[in-house]
């Protein structure tokens, strides 16, 4: 009887198995062999070259720019993502008149598609037609239309878009998360004589934690490897994407742009370890017990 | 707090001086509180509106300085133009069956992964939950390479099943997850006393369980196919062929034309962005309550 319900039970889990293997171990195993040989993206044409791959990152001042451009657009989208959601949050807990709605409304972005809040978002910052400019230039903030996706703006605008798209992520966890504090902890905080904002920082925040633990997390890994919504905001690396040129983008160039698999791969697992020793010490410097839930 | 009877609410709210239930509702802490409301939404919603505004504009006036919200003379040409001037509808065919398919796949998959992994004991049955919350760690560029070269490998770029198999692979530990949860909220006596009653298990899986689970189903189905619908990178390298690409890679290439034509590529925002919206406003309650067991307890 154990023994036959333990196999329906494997059988059940097989596919999910098989598949995780196809994603998790294949990709792994293959890019580590991939990052030690000089291999063309197309031709059947590749040579064992060692270290090589490692080795020549270290000296390419491409890859610790890239490197940069990575660490700024990361901390800078998550943070900006964070405060915005939790402020957000707490402003659609309150009651007022249309809150169904409001809530409705602000967390619509993260449903589109990320091509449609990139393509609204350069029509709305277009430099000559855009309805941006022309508010900024008739309430007299700029003289000049400013070039939101030429090469000094293209990384505040990216970011901009970013946290226009994401930030409804956290609104809806932390919203989430508000929505089951304990009504007895504001009214045990007022009896003590807890100001709104004394309230905030001593039974909001704590209770909201965990909340922001794993989100903070998430956005931050999601941010650091996001593809998509850099690689269509700047549309052409060739000249004008090069400020945000982020370590998924240059691992894309690397591999389909000039054919280097082998290059692209040590590049993939490099960002996979730098992933791996961030996550590892987010973990250590704020959680101790190490649990997830 | 108790609730007047409705006279006398009306009676006071009609008294005077300042009736005391506007009063209530209107202190200054809630003016401030409905104007930053009213700020968020719009700075939200802004967006959007102009591209509704700018679908409906012809040519001229999409280009016009100073810009005007309302169109003078609102057209559905630019969505014409979209329809029998481009490929959109093969792009959106395209993405209409490599998302629904391989959600149905994922699910499918997904459920019986979920349901194993609460009701079964065995070896590696944590490992396996781990490993699925470990994805979230992959960058999606790590993973391409080797799908492109295993599946060109083995025949399957440029062909629905490849696209269709990768999106399996990329949201299944997403919905194995996310059902996981779910099924743990399902109390493992609920069956076993369908079973005692003498049901099968086939049979208190589908009488018992499954209503259950449903709604659990359906907020994971909406997310995986999400996942497949917004997906630029996956589309872009498995499927180069002009008759193969999905919505996101095909409207991204209408900026490759000379001249930009706004009209027509903020026609084929409406046209991605409504589905979503039907999608969004319909299923707003299993939205919810997916990213409450997904994201929040896990």
């Amino acid at each position: 009887m154990w023994s036959k319900e333990a196999r329906l039970g494997i059988l059940l889990i097989l596919p999910t198995v098989l598949l995780l293997c196809l994603l998790i171990l294949f990709p792994i195993l293959y890019n580590i062999w991939l990052s030690f040989y000089a291999k063309h993206a197309f031709l059947p044409l590749q040579s064992w070259v060692g270290w090589k791959n490692y080795l020549s990152m270290l000296s390419d001042e491409q890859f610790w720019t890239s490197f940069k451009l990575s660490l700024i657009f990361t901390v800078s989208s998550t943070a900006f993502q964070i405060v915005l959601g939790v402020l957000v949050a707490l402003l659609l807990h309150e009651r007022f008149w249309g809150r169904t709605f409001a809530r409705g409304v602000v967390l619509f972005p993260y449903m589109l598609p990320t091509i449609v809040s990139v393509v609204l978002w350069k029509w709305v910052l277009n430099d000559q037609y855009g309805i941006v400019n022309y508010l900024l230039q008739a309430w007299h903030f700029i003289k000049q239309p400013i070039v939101w996706i030429g090469p000094s703006n293209m990384m505040k605008s990216l970011v901009m878009v970013s946290i226009w798209t994401y930030f409804p992520f956290v609104v809806i966890n932390v919203l989430a998360r508000l929505q089951v504090i304990p009504l007895e902890l504001y009214d045990a905080a007022k009896v003590d004589g807890a100001s709104a904002v004394g309230r905030f920082f001593y039974v909001t925040l704590p209770q909201l934690k965990e909340v922001l633990f794993v989100v903070i997390l998430l956005r931050g890994i999601w941010m650091f490897t996001k593809f998509d919504i850099v690689w269509l905001w700047a549309g052409d690396f060739g000249g004008l994407g090069e400020s945000v040129r982020t370590l998924p983008i240059y691992t894309y160039m690397k591999t389909f742009g000039q054919y280097q698999v082998g290059l692209g791969a040590a590049l993939a697992n490099l960002m996979f370890m730098m992933l791996m020793i961030a996550v590892t010490i987010y973990f250590r410097v704020f959680r101790r017990d190490e649990e997830v839930e | 707090m108790k609730r007047k009877k409705p006279t006398s609410a009306l009676l006071t709210a009609l008294s005077f001086p300042l009736p005391e239930r506007l009063a209530e509702h209107l202190t200054p802490r809630r003016i401030l509180l409905l104007g930053i409301a009213f700020f968020v939404v719009l700075i939200a919603a802004f967006p959007l509106l102009w591209m509704i505004s700018t679908s409906l504009k012809p040519d001229r006036e999409v280009l016009a300085w100073p810009p005007y919200f309302l169109p003078k003379h609102p057209t559905l040409q630019n969505f014409w133009r979209l329809f029998t001037q481009t490929n959109f509808l093969i792009y959106f065919k395209n993405s209409v069956i490599c998302a629904s398919l391989s959600t149905l796949l994922s699910i499918a998959i997904g459920t019986m992964g979920g349901y194993s992994l609460t009701r079964f004991r065995y070896w590696g049955r944590e490992k396996i939950a781990m490993l699925s919350l470990l994805t979230y760690m992959f960058p999606p560029i790590v993973l391409i390479v080797p799908f492109f070269i295993l599946f060109r490998a083995i025949g399957l770029v440029n062909a629905y099943s490849g696209l269709i198999l990768a999106y399996v692979s990329f949201s299944l530990p997403f919905s194995v997850w996310l059902l996981r949860a779910f099924f743990l909220s399902i109390p493992l006596e609920l069956e076993e006393a369908a079973m005692v009653d003498g049901a099968n298990r086939l049979e208190a899986v589908v009488y018992i369980i499954m209503p259950l689970a449903l709604p659990g189903i359906i907020a994971t189905s909406i997310f995986t196919f999400i996942v497949a619908w917004n997906d630029y990178l996956f589309a872009r390298i498995l499927m180069g062929q002009e008759e193969l690409k999905t919505i996101p890679v095909g409207v991204q290439d209408f900026f490759n034309m000379a001249v930009i034509d706004w009209g027509l590529i903020m026609a084929a925002g409406m046209m991605i962005t409504i589905p979503a919206l039907i999608f969004f406003i319909s299923s707003q309650k299993y939205l919810i309550e997916g990213w409450g067991a997904g994201a929040v307890k896990g």
